[in-house]
């Protein structure tokens, strides 16, 4: 498991994947992909981005609802201008902008969050771990060390 | 007493004697030269106190958000404070009615660490002029030129003007050359990745945490800030590595659309830490992708409030990254 990417996996739970596709993701998904589930990618915070990356996560995958699905209308749209400008902002300081990935899904993708999954982690292994900002000592229970 | 110093009391003066504004807000002279304070004034007699010129280097916009919504303030206002002022006024910190703003077209703040470098701390007095200062000290006196003594957000100031003061004192400038800041981002964004991440680690890492550049800034104004919240704590708090870098990336980012450039942040900073490199490129970002500059009127919202379904032309639907 050492050698395989590391990949900050956050999920808006509200996506509604297939039912054999959430199945996969809650019980068997490889143990290098953390999976951290929101209630809408409203709720994701780019402090949350950051701290995956501080973390020593070589790459982050968002995985939101369709513009117009969103379970609370709106939360996907703020969130979209907020970690899109954000990766951008993570690249100008040195994070590959390739590591953070947004995968918007409609309830027909089925089996797409597999490929999606399968794929950045081939991608992440030709861009070798991301060091730069890989500050974080390890966590212990509770959050964040001081 | 110059002449602009003149007018500006004597508006203050007639705010505060007609009973239109309950303070005003403006510098004062102090002991030390090169600092004037931010003073709000409450009554006339304290105005013979007041002073302008280059070395007034808060952004008084600062202190809009310590006042309930139904005080009146008169405030002295450059270019960059009424665009913090209209960015604050968007965001509901003031009702523009019960706002006065005196304005001043800025010639641009005098960074005094660059004077004292040249003069020694021991300033007895200081003048200024258009083009150059004076300054006397125990042994001798100096004749500076202005330009080059400006502090660096000032020398890339786009909109020196007031935008929409209530009066302004003062010849309108010409405007300045958006080019500047934006030649500078992209200088920095040519740096290789491992050049850009080892420059800002060395500016970051120099970080001291004592939150200066936070309020100095008139944006943050949270009464809680993410770095102060300890119950979860979101981040490091102490000065490790991973707690300088995460308050300097979060800082910066939480200015999007909301910087007006005016450089507070680091003319507060005790370590000389270069930040408005990345408020610049998260103001160049919103720019490229939503055609926003922050404060430019009172009531344009920012990208980040202003999300609609036409994102789609950003953000491919179904697709991958945009």
């Amino acid at each position: 498991m050492d050698n395989r990417p590391k990949i900050a996996f956050f999920q808006c739970q509200w996506c509604l994947y297939a039912p054999e596709d959430q199945e996969w993701v809650d019980k068997r998904l490889p143990e290098n992909i953390h999976l951290i589930k929101v209630p809408c990618t409203g709720r994701i915070d780019p402090l949350f981005v950051l701290n995956a990356v501080q973390g020593g996560a070589d790459g982050v995958v968002i995985s939101g609802c369709l513009p117009e699905k969103c379970h609370f209308k709106e939360g996907n749209l703020a969130a979209r201008r907020q970690l899109d400008a954000f990766s951008s902002f993570l690249d100008y300081i040195g994070y590959d902008e390739a590591r953070v990935r947004f995968i918007w899904l409609d309830l027909q993708d089925r089996g797409r969050i597999q490929r999606e999954l399968t794929e950045f982690e081939s991608l992440l292994k030709k861009l070798n771990p991301a060091k730069s900002l890989a500050t974080r000592v390890p966590e212990t229970e509770g959050g964040a060390n001081d | 007493m110059t002449e602009l110093e003149q007018k500006i009391r004597a508006e203050a003066a007639r705010l505060l004697s007609e009973g239109l504004v309950d303070v005003v807000m403006a510098f004062r002279k102090e002991d030390a030269p090169l600092r004037p304070q931010p003073a709000f004034f409450t009554c006339v007699e304290d105005l013979e106190n007041l002073i302008y010129n280059g070395l007034c280097a808060n952004n008084l916009a600062n202190y809009l958000t310590r006042y309930p919504d139904e005080t009146r303030i008169g405030m002295l206002v450059r270019g960059c404070e009424n665009r913090s002022v209209n960015a604050l006024v968007v965001e509901k910190q003031h009702s523009r009615q019960n706002l006065y703003l005196i304005g001043v077209p800025c010639t641009g703040i005098i960074d005094w660490r660059k004077v004292v470098a040249l003069t020694g701390e021991d300033i007895l007095g200081y003048e200024e002029t258009d083009s150059s200062l004076h300054v006397r000290t125990k042994r001798q006196s100096y004749q500076l030129p202005r330009r080059e003594l400006l502090h660096a957000s000032c020398q890339r100031c786009v909109h020196p003007n007031p935008l929409s003061a209530d009066i302004v004192l003062g010849e309108a400038l010409p405007e300045g050359d958006p080019a500047l800041i934006r030649e500078r981002v992209e200088a920095f964004e040519a740096l290789t990745r491992a050049e850009r991440t080892a420059y800002f680690k060395q500016e970051a890492e120099r970080c001291i945490r004592c939150y200066a550049c936070r309020e100095a800034c008139p944006m943050c104004y949270c009464e809680e800030c993410f770095v102060d919240h300890n119950s979860p704590r979101w981040t490091e708090s102490g000065t490790t590595p991973a707690g300088t870098h995460a308050w300097h990336i979060i800082r910066a980012f939480h200015q999007t659309g909301r910087c007006t450039s005016c450089g507070a942040c680091e003319r507060a900073c005790p370590m000389d830490i270069q930040m408005t490199y990345l408020t610049d490129k998260l103001g160049k970002d919103m720019w490229d992708s939503y055609q926003f500059a922050a404060g430019m009127d009172a009531k344009s919202q920012p990208p980040f409030a202003s999300f609609t379904l036409d994102d789609r032309k950003h953000f491919q639907a179904g697709g991958m990254h945009s």
